[in-house]
């Protein structure tokens, strides 16, 4: 956001969102602490230091999965794209989460030993070289790391400081803790699980991410945002009629960037497809009263001028287009943020009843 | 001194080149860069932790952005083919690392009888 920045960004559907989350969180920790804790029983008794450990990493695995399904549900069905909304919330509560886990290992497993406790962490198991007893507390400790980095740069101002392809391509550590996490648990509880609910949610959840990601990415090598040819140093994108009134056509330029063309009540806007928040697809939103809304998190920018409504002084950049033998056509070189465009009127325009 | 001191000692050395930057960032360095920021000073709590686990990208944003250098058209450059190389290896890892888990479970099968991996420690 381009006002003051506040330590966290709250309103109601973020306030409705927290809440169902909390919930969901203190109902999967009662369930497998007091309802059904046979659900992590193991081969012998484990006192409750080490079945709240567990719980915890139980409730922790399955955050971190739902919130990697997130993405590409959102990708396949717009109807899930409100969770994404205020993902990054849920990224933090699952990192504390998974301190907790951590917390309750450290103070249990390695506490009474003669060296520190963290010491102990690292030299207690140094099997590297053999799977079976592989020291898995090493891909935890890598997770919770990357957990970490991810909660510690959640704030919208490490977006607007490391740029949004800087700060998505840090972010991008969730594929990888996610993996060293499948390996911290199946190295790890996996090796003496004996009742296997948690073994079937693991697999499952652990499938379901595998699939949706390579589903999704499917999706969009498949149908992708078209690539636009290049014609006298400007962009076909296609004849006015294919854009239906408050949508955009996206086209991909040659040189890589994405342009997303409006049409607005028959006048033709060009700006970039991506938002200044996160890059979101602006293409995907819909125009009203001259604003499109990113459909990732609700950012809006006049379509004429790529800035955000004030007091926000959000900006994208725009693009000069023409309308050339009934086709538009855009400029690849971009505007630079916030400039003006005259909207081109599309000739004997007429709103196409739905 | 053992290497599981040497690493602790690394990330002590880490995090306390990551307060001192910290310290300098969020008390002058911030305010140059970033109006939203001049006058907010609560959210730089939150920063703290960040700066600690990231200071040298700090650093080079800080020294990107304080030069002038920064070049507003990366800002709209998305990398979503990123993902595609994400989404096609997470499946197989997922898949790997599970079923080299399930193979060397020693509890089940259940006839599988249990073998000592390595003698105890000292």
């Amino acid at each position: 956001m381009s006002v003051k920045y506040i330590p966290v960004q709250w309103n109601r559907n973020k306030w409705f969102y927290d809440l169902v989350m909390l919930i969901g969180v203190v109902a999967f920790l009662v369930l497998f602490l007091f309802v059904s804790p046979d659900l992590l029983s193991h081969e012998f008794p484990i006192n409750p230091q080490v079945h709240n450990a567990r719980a915890f990493g139980a409730c922790a695995f399955v955050m971190l999965t739902v919130i990697l399904c997130i993405g590409p549900l959102a990708r396949i069905d717009t109807r899930f794209l409100p969770l994404l909304y205020n993902r990054r919330h849920f990224g933090v509560m699952t990192t504390f989460v998974a301190i907790t886990h951590a917390s309750y290992i450290l103070n249990w497993y390695f506490s009474f030993s003669k060296s520190d406790k963290f010491s102990a962490l690292l030299f207690a198991n140094t099997s590297y070289t053999q799977l079976a007893g592989f020291p898995f507390e090493a891909f935890g400790i890598f997770a919770l790391i990357c957990l970490l980095i991810l909660a510690a740069t959640s704030h919208d101002f490490w977006l607007k400081f490391l740029t949004p392809p800087v700060w998505k391509s840090l972010h991008a550590l969730i594929y990888v803790a996610y993996i060293a996490v499948v390996a911290h648990i199946s190295l790890g509880i996996l090796q003496d699980q004996q009742n296997h609910v948690f073994t079937l949610i693991f697999i499952g959840g652990a499938l379901a991410v595998a699939v949706l990601h390579a589903y999704a990415a499917w999706l969009d090598w498949r149908g992708g945002d078209e690539v636009a040819t290049q014609s006298e140093g400007w962009v076909e994108i296609c004849g006015p009629a294919d854009i239906k009134n408050g949508f955009a056509r996206i086209k991909l330029m040659p040189n890589g960037d994405r342009v997303a063309v409006f049409n607005q009540d028959g006048k033709l806007s060009a700006i970039s497809n991506a938002c200044a928040h996160q890059n979101g697809p602006l293409g995907e939103g819909r125009v009203i009263s001259c604003l499109v809304t990113c459909p990732w998190h609700g950012f809006q920018y006049d379509v004429t001028n790529g800035r955000s409504p004030a007091p926000f002084t959000e900006m994208v950049p725009t693009y000069n287009l023409r309308l050339t033998d009934g086709m538009i056509q855009v400029d690849p070189e971009a505007n630079p943020p916030g400039t003006y465009v005259e909207p081109v009127a599309i000739p004997g325009w007429k709103e196409v009843p739905a | 001194m053992n290497q599981a001191e040497l690493i602790l000692l690394l990330v002590k050395i880490w995090g306390g080149v990551g307060a001192c930057v910290a310290l300098g960032f969020l008390t002058f360095g911030i305010d140059r860069l970033d109006e939203d920021a001049r006058g907010a000073y609560v959210f730089r709590l939150l920063i703290i932790p960040g700066v600690l686990l990231i200071w040298p990208l700090v650093l080079w944003r800080w020294y990107v952005l304080a030069g002038g250098k920064d070049l507003w058209a990366r800002r709209y450059q998305p990398r979503r083919n990123s993902h595609r190389v994400f989404a096609l290896i997470m499946p197989v890892l997922i898949v790997g690392i599970i079923a080299v888990g399930w193979s060397v479970r020693q509890t089940w099968p259940v006839d599988v009888a249990p073998v000592q991996l390595s003698e105890p420690g000292q």
